[in-house]
């Protein structure tokens, strides 16, 4: 082999090399801005619907009429793991309302009907009330109006239901609408690994 | 039947007489001193009001009773610390299997009732602190519904207990053994009869089982009803901070009743009016 030859090799080697380095490098620059991505988020210890000492005040509908999404990117979320799967759910029932003849209140609370309430297990026929239920919100239908989050909170009920940013549906405005006109600064800018979205939801037992 | 308040004990502060934390039990003793246990201390004070004892306790009380003969028992996480009436320590039960959360306490003449509320039950102990069985747990929920996370009863002079099960809006009375004799309670968000809300009442309070004291959360409020669940009278509603929940109740003599507000950590005091003292 002549020392031409095992020049022009080593030349082509270093330059794959050099492209491979390159193609590496910019698909790693590129993970590193998919994770590193900032997103819209609820904070809930901020959000008026949700943080706790709040009792008593009317509820925030804003990031249903402030969203620029036709039907609101924020939807609200049943974390199951702090759920108390009760029989009367003060999110899911108006408990103010009339009891009706199941011994129930007999409106719901949900302007969009929202929320599905399905027994775990089996109902006991004689007794109702003697079972757990689960509490199930349709996103489809939700468009963050927080009636039910301000419900659910302590102490009350026990804070299971949220907002949050639905990433999917956000069109990551530069400046969110909801985030000018929240009155608690409940709207932030944070990595997405950060944000709410990313929790793990679970379902009940 | 209306009541009308006569005192408030305790508070939010530093000084010896206030909770800087918390306050979880409230008790009255046959002389009507009333024994509170909040932050990690038992308080004592007279039937005027005033400060006459504290000492401190292993963990922070969640609840807190006193014996036929004067000992101070103190429900904490895992254990039950026992004091007699000077506040000197005379034992611990300590039992981490069946006494998760002490959020309860009481007593017939020969057994101990300490309700855990981690396993939703009470389990009934020999004065020796032999444990000889639940309450409470033989049903379908396995348990007492308290998404509260607190169970309460009292024993009334025949033994009988009377247990809060908020998430099913009932008060049910139990044989010592953990026979379900009856309940009394209804939902209801209008009604102030019924209980309201997910889950209430929250707590329970009897002394000869002809009245049945009872605190609600959210709004927060105390009432009192006879044996068979006719309610007799809003003792108080608006006074309490209307973010406290579980609010330790306790009835003493003279038809006195003591509510433990769990945010303002003060102990609201109430009694008959005048003209109907005699009827409590």
């Amino acid at each position: 082999m002549s020392d031409d030859m095992t020049r022009r090799g080593a030349l082509a080697k270093a330059a794959r090399g050099a492209a491979a380095l390159a193609l590496g490098g910019a698909a790693f620059h590129l993970v590193r801005k998919a994770e590193g991505q900032i997103v819209w988020n609820v904070d809930p210890a901020l959000c008026i619907n949700s943080r706790l000492g709040e009792t008593g005040v009317e509820v925030c509908g804003l990031c249903t009429t402030e969203c620029v999404v036709s039907q609101s990117a924020v939807r609200a979320v049943n974390e199951f793991s702090k759920c108390g799967r009760c029989n009367i759910c003060p999110a899911y029932f108006n408990v103010t309302s009339a009891v009706n003849e199941k011994g129930l209140p007999s409106e719901k609370l949900c302007p969009r009907d929202a929320i599905e309430r399905k027994p775990i297990g089996e109902v006991d026929p004689d007794d109702p009330a003697n079972n757990f239920y689960e509490y199930v919100i349709d996103e489809i239908k939700c468009d963050g109006c927080g009636k039910c989050v301000m419900a659910c909170k302590e102490p009350l009920g026990l804070g299971s239901i949220q907002l949050r940013v639905r990433h999917s549906l956000c069109v990551d405005c530069n400046r969110c609408a909801i985030s000018i006109a929240c009155p608690k600064d409940a709207i932030e800018h944070v990595p997405s690994e950060r944000a709410f979205d990313h929790v793990q939801l679970g379902s009940h037992p | 039947m209306q009541y009308s308040q006569v005192q408030l004990l305790a508070g939010k502060g530093p000084e010896d007489d206030r909770f800087s934390a918390a306050l979880r039990g409230v008790a009255v003793d046959r002389r009507d001193s009333v024994y509170a246990a909040g932050d990690r201390e038992i308080k004592v004070f007279d039937d005027a009001g005033r400060l006459r004892r504290r000492w401190s306790t292993a963990k922070p009380g969640l609840a807190v009773a006193i014996s036929g003969d004067g000992r101070v028992f103190v429900g904490q996480a895992g254990q039950v610390e026992i004091f007699d009436s000077t506040g000197r320590p005379s034992g611990t039960w300590r039992d981490e299997q069946r006494l998760g959360l002490v959020t309860a306490i009481g007593f017939s003449k020969a057994h101990v009732f300490l309700a855990d509320a981690r396993d939703r039950c009470i389990r009934r102990y020999d004065a020796g602190g032999k444990h000889l069985n639940d309450i409470g747990k033989d049903n379908r929920m396995k348990g007492f519904l308290i998404p509260n996370g607190v169970v309460d009863f009292g024993v009334d002079a025949k033994g009988t207990l009377h247990v809060a099960n908020p998430g099913k809006h009932r008060v049910e009375r139990y044989t010592p053994e953990g026979e379900l004799l009856g309940h009394f309670g209804r939902f209801d968000g209008r009604d102030p009869a019924g209980f309201s809300g997910c889950c209430n009442p929250t707590n329970v309070a009897v002394t000869d089982g002809a009245r049945v004291w009872v605190t609600e959360k959210a709004g927060p409020r105390a009432k009192v009803y006879d044996s068979g669940g006719k309610l007799m009278a809003v003792i108080a509603a608006g006074v309490f901070d209307p973010n406290c929940k579980n609010m330790s109740i306790a009835a003493g003599s003279r038809g006195r009743v003591y509510v433990a507000d769990t945010v303002k950590l003060q102990i609201f005091v109430f009694e008959p009016r005048a003209e109907e003292a005699g009827a409590a």
